[in-house]
């Protein structure tokens, strides 16, 4: 079942007086599934916000049609199955996470036992049951990141939104984010996901899409890309023989000589012939290392390709 | 109106703990010590001067309260975008509107409260030591003119919801809900001016003029109507007529001035 699908949806919108009306989101069609992660990237200003917002009825499109769950927009229904995180959430300085989760547990319906029960939990998860007490503008930025975090899945949402949820986090802060998305994910739960940081997006999502100047230009399942962008490991050796070089060649995508030594690239796939063979042929392995990071290079190239 | 409710309840938190309303506690708190310690040089008037201060204390106070954090208390949620975060969860944006002016109301009663039980601490010290001269002072008066203060700024509370529900800045709906405050004090007196014989007879302004300055008269809420001081010092006599009057025109302009900034919110894109 597709839980939400973008329509061939545009949005423009003025920025101001005697200012040229802006483009943010062209034409854009989208659909995901229920139970899937879906990844959106892009460069600043591509329409990944927008896009967000679009969804959660905060802003109509300009053109086109959004559905949620085969049925058109309907925001009340929205906003009970949606659990939403902004980018750097600014959250009421004077309240405390307490009582910024009870309203949030009064708006969504829960009752006062539920609320206190699943917000315990999820103070817990997020390592904020000591400062639940405190006012919020004492909390630091990767605090604020978790108590919105907090806020979003209270009521256990359907579709979760994240745009930038690892934004100010310390790596400890990302590891806890990205295990409770992991969690969410096994649990079922639709996840819209937008971030800068590539590699929590190659390792959560599903399905990447990549937005430039408010087109989706590219969209990739996670096991088509594996396969596609062809991830290498680059090993480099001491001691290749042209002997060993000639054995190697059908196995490997390419041999680079520097210096005294050689640095030959394959598939992850070829690794263990290859090192068999070097065994063989008595050289040594110097250093091996992944060869690129593959959304990175394969975002640069689509941006790139977009640019020009 | 749960969903209202939890948010008048976050709103008015947020504006009690606000740290810009100690300062505004102490200043109010200087005028009515200073309405004791001057009150000496007025002799016979001290009854009517000091109730008169008290009032002055009360509405001052009460525009501080109003513009420096009641208006915040909304523009933020735009300014900072947090309203984003709040509009996520199932509350519709009447509800919003709604709320956020009831927690903004509650919080300059909870306010003025605070304040008026301060400035009948002063009054009661000065009866006690100048009993004389209150003998035309009626508490009855002297509360009717303290809640009709706060009708006024309750009033004024959904002036400033309805310019923020249009502004895309706080300080736009500061100088246009400021205007309007400072139109609605003054728009009486000068109605009543231009109508006086000697305006007419010296044609002090244009006919156009006079007709735009009538319609201005009756977009403008009349701030003046609220004014009970005088019958408070005096202890003249206020008809529950003009209550029920008062109170009806207040409540006409908040439910017209809500309605409207609902509707104009309905239909607002949060960028």
């Amino acid at each position: 079942m597709i839980d939400v699908e973008f329509r061939n949806i545009s949005k423009t919108y003025n920025p101001g007086l005697f200012k040229k009306k802006v483009l943010a989101v062209d034409q854009l069609n989208l659909r995901i599934p229920q139970g899937q992660v879906f990844g959106l990237i892009g460069p600043n200003g591509a329409g990944k916000s927008t896009t967000i917002r679009m969804l959660l009825g905060l802003i109509r499109p300009s053109q086109g049609t959004i559905l949620f769950r085969g049925a058109p927009l309907d925001i009340t229904t929205m906003q009970h199955e949606v659990g939403y995180l902004p980018e750097n959430p600014y959250l009421y300085d004077h309240l405390t996470l307490r009582e910024l989760l009870a309203f949030c547990g009064t708006t969504s319906g829960l009752s006062r036992t539920v609320t206190t029960q699943r917000g315990d939990a999820l103070l817990e998860r997020l390592e904020l049951t000591v400062a639940a007490k405190r006012p919020l503008r004492s909390f630091s930025k990767g605090m604020l990141q978790r108590a919105g975090i907090c806020f979003a899945l209270l009521h256990d949402p359907a579709l979760v939104i994240l745009d930038e949820p690892m934004s100010g986090l310390d790596p400890l802060g990302r590891k806890m984010v990205f295990d409770l998305v992991m969690e969410l994910k096994e649990r079922g739960k639709t996840i819209f996901f937008c971030s800068h940081i590539l590699s929590d997006v190659e390792r959560l999502c599903d399905r990447i899409g990549i937005m430039v100047g408010g087109r989706l230009v590219d969209e990739i399942s996670a096991a088509d890309f594996a396969q596609q962008l062809k991830a290498t490991v680059a090993l480099e050796l001491d001691g290749c023989s042209a002997a060993l070089r000639d054995r190697l060649n059908p196995l490997v995508e390419e041999i680079e000589a520097k210096n005294e030594r050689h640095t030959v690239t394959l598939l992850p796939g070829n690794l263990y012939p290859v090192i068999e063979l070097i065994r063989e042929h008595g050289a040594t392995v110097v250093s091996c290392q992944s060869a690129q990071v593959p959304l990175e290079s394969h975002f640069f190239r689509v941006v790139k390709g977009v640019a020009q | 109106m749960r969903n209202s409710v939890a948010l008048a309840k976050i709103t008015f938190l947020e504006g009690i703990r606000n740290r810009s309303l100690f300062g505004i506690a102490l200043f109010s708190l200087f005028i009515l010590g200073l309405n004791i310690a001057i009150a000496g040089f007025f002799m016979r008037d001290i009854g009517k001067v000091s109730v008169d201060m008290n009032m002055s204390a009360l509405t001052f106070a009460g525009i501080l309260l109003i513009f420096f954090v009641g208006l915040n208390l909304i523009t933020k949620d735009i300014d900072k975008k947090t309203i984003q975060l709040v509009l996520s969860k199932p509350i519709s944006r009447f509800e919003y509107i709604f709320g956020k002016y009831i927690g903004i109301v509650f919080f300059t009663l909870f306010s003025l409260t605070l304040l008026l039980a301060m400035s009948c601490v002063t009054l009661v010290v000065l009866m006690h030591f100048n009993a004389d001269y209150f003998f035309d002072f009626s508490w009855i008066n002297y509360f009717l003119a303290a809640f009709f203060v706060f009708v006024k700024f309750a009033l004024l509370t959904a002036i400033v919801i309805f310019f923020s529900s249009i502004a895309t800045s706080a300080f736009v709906a500061l100088i246009c809900s400021l205007s309007v405050y400072i139109v609605g004090v003054t728009i009486e007196d000068v109605i009543f001016y231009l109508r006086s014989e000697i305006a007419i007879q010296e044609k002090v302004v244009s006919a156009s003029l006079e007709r735009f300055l009538d319609v201005i008269a009756y977009l403008i809420p009349n701030f003046s109507v609220f004014d009970l001081t005088m019958e408070a010092a005096h202890g003249l006599l206020i008809t529950p007529d003009r209550v029920l009057w008062s109170l009806l025109y207040a409540s006409v302009y908040i439910a017209l001035l809500l309605l409207a900034a609902a509707v104009i919110f309905a239909r607002r894109e949060f960028f």
